[in-house]
């Protein structure tokens, strides 16, 4: 009675949707769909990051970063420029950022998918969970403050301006490693959830981790936290890599037979057709 | 087979820290009227002198305290794990919630702390102390808001004959999201609802964070007596 009902072991076999309008599609999909939990957390995270862009690159306007060698009154003078955009801007960061939480549950999933050791699923949860904290909120936080109160002494604003940048860009090790127990998951894993080449790509985005590290201590060159290694680099190795997992994370749902062995390949276009409503949830 | 034993240990953990908690709202001088975001440096800095005892012993009270909340969210986590889902994508997304409220309150708690550490600090360095408190104690909803709208969706979708919690702790946790979410916006305002003062910021959102507590500490009881009863009449 008190075992978890997970129809694990039902084969997945699933009613077509009604041939409605597409509203009546998306909630029939929504409500019955056997695999809704996945397709949630995968839509959550292709939103998030949608958002993370418009909100770090437009509304805020804190991306791509200003320079850590300007003196006091011209980053005074920048905060005057960006106040409302970091107030509300960041607002909705906090508003949202438990988006995070689904996102990185789905990404243990798909260790949890693999023939490896519940461990990897569990590492990256944790890690992934506790990243946001120190890599996106701190700064969010140390932002506002400044935001706040544009007459503050002026060297005080300049130290949550460091706070705020280094915070972000220099929180390193939660992202490496989280990075490297899915790196290790994949290379491991028998069951084909994930390309052993996209274990490579995720060694790439834990080496960004690494080069960033001398942003701490330089204020200008391409080590600097706006630099063309710490920042330019680092930021198309993660926008790759975050694309490809989008896609990859896709296909896994879609290859997803609630079994324990290997995951089944994609399906051919005609069959899928007929039987994979998960087109119409788009 | 499901282990149980200790399960109830760290429920009844609940009201007691709740009464810990009250208490701890109650002695920090800055709750009761809670602060204004309009104090001058100065007066931020004279409020940290005046009250130098209060604020450390209900500070220290909430860094103990403050992270007995985790428990709570994990036994929320394990119910999700009893529902008709195919996957454990929500009750891992609840594990991923558990740790971000009390983190980020303990963050504001140590610069209430730092702040009363040395009071006759310079005043501004006492008001920035002060703002990084107040802000990141205001703005921590984010994973509360997440785990509320999650815990309604798991409910939703627990489509079974006995569904593991009502329809109505979906609503209500609807509600509670609703009620967090303005504080995200607390430092667009001195003054009015949205300040870290205000009605929306400050009532609201800590009343509904109690309520919520409350009312989810009430309804874990109940079905965790439910289940108790039920495994007992199985063995």
């Amino acid at each position: 009675m008190s075992l978890p009902k997970m129809k694990t072991t039902e084969p997945l076999t699933m009613p077509d949707p009604p041939t409605g309008s597409r509203v009546s599609r998306l909630a029939w999909n929504f409500r019955h769909h056997p695999k809704r939990e996945l397709w949630f957390a995968w839509w959550v995270m292709v939103i998030f990051y949608q958002l993370y862009g418009v909100l770090f690159f437009f509304v805020t306007r804190v991306q791509p970063p200003p320079s850590p060698a300007w003196d006091t009154p011209t980053v005074v003078r920048w905060f005057d420029d960006h106040d409302f955009g970091i107030l509300a801007g960041f607002g909705v960061v906090f508003l949202v950022a438990g988006m995070c939480a689904p996102m990185n549950a789905l990404l243990a999933y798909s260790m949890r998918r693999m023939s490896v050791s519940r461990l990897f699923a569990y590492s990256y949860l944790i890690i992934y969970s506790l990243a946001a904290v120190p890599g996106m909120l701190v700064m969010a936080i140390a932002m506002i403050v400044a935001a706040l109160r544009p007459h503050r002494d002026p060297e005080l604003i300049h130290w949550l301006y460091d706070f705020a940048f280094l915070s972000f860009s220099g929180t390193m090790g939660v992202f490496m490693i989280g990075s490297l127990v899915w790196m290790v998951a994949i290379l491991l894993d028998k069951n084909r959830v994930f390309p052993k080449w996209f274990g490579y790509l995720s060694l790439c985005n834990a080496l960004t981790e690494v080069v960033v590290a001398p942003a701490w201590i330089f204020h200008r060159g391409a080590f600097a936290w706006n630099g063309a290694i710490a920042w330019w680099i680092n930021m198309v190795v993660f926008v790759l890599y975050t694309g490809v997992f989008i896609v990859l994370l896709r296909k896994m749902i879609q290859r997803e037979d609630f079994r324990a062995g290997p995951l089944p390949a994609l399906p051919d276009k005609g069959e899928a057709a007929h039987s994979d409503s998960v087109e119409a949830v788009r | 087979m499901r282990r149980t034993d200790g399960e109830l240990i760290l429920f009844w953990t609940l009201p007691v820290l709740a009464i810990i908690w009250v208490s701890a709202f109650f002695l920090f001088p800055g709750f009761v009227h809670p602060m204004s975001p309009t104090m001058s440096a100065e007066e931020v800095a004279g409020f940290y002198r005046d009250e130098t005892a209060r604020i450390r012993y209900s500070m220290i009270l909430f860094n103990w305290f403050g992270v007995g909340l985790i428990p709570v969210v994990i036994l929320l986590a394990m119910q999700i794990r009893r529902m008709a889902h195919r996957t454990p994508i929500l009750c891992y997304s609840l594990i991923a919630c558990a740790g971000g409220p009390p983190t980020l309150f303990l963050i504001a708690n140590m610069f209430w702390l730092l702040g009363s550490f040395r009071p006759e600090r310079a005043p501004e360095l006492t008001q920035l102390l002060n703002d990084l408190a107040w802000l990141t104690f205001t703005i921590l909803v984010p994973y509360l808001i997440a785990q509320s709208l999650l815990l309604a969706l798991a409910i939703y979708w627990d489509r079974q004959d006995r569904p593991v919690f009502k329809p109505w702790v979906a609503h209500f946790n609807l509600l509670i999201a609703a009620a967090l979410a303005p504080a995200a916006f607390t430092a667009l305002a001195y003054t009015g609802p949205i300040a870290w003062d205000g009605l929306l910021s400050f009532w609201v959102k800590n009343i509904a964070i109690a309520v919520w507590i409350i009312v989810m500490g009430i309804v874990l009881g109940q079905t965790i007596r439910q289940q108790r009863a039920q495994d007992r009449v199985i063995a």
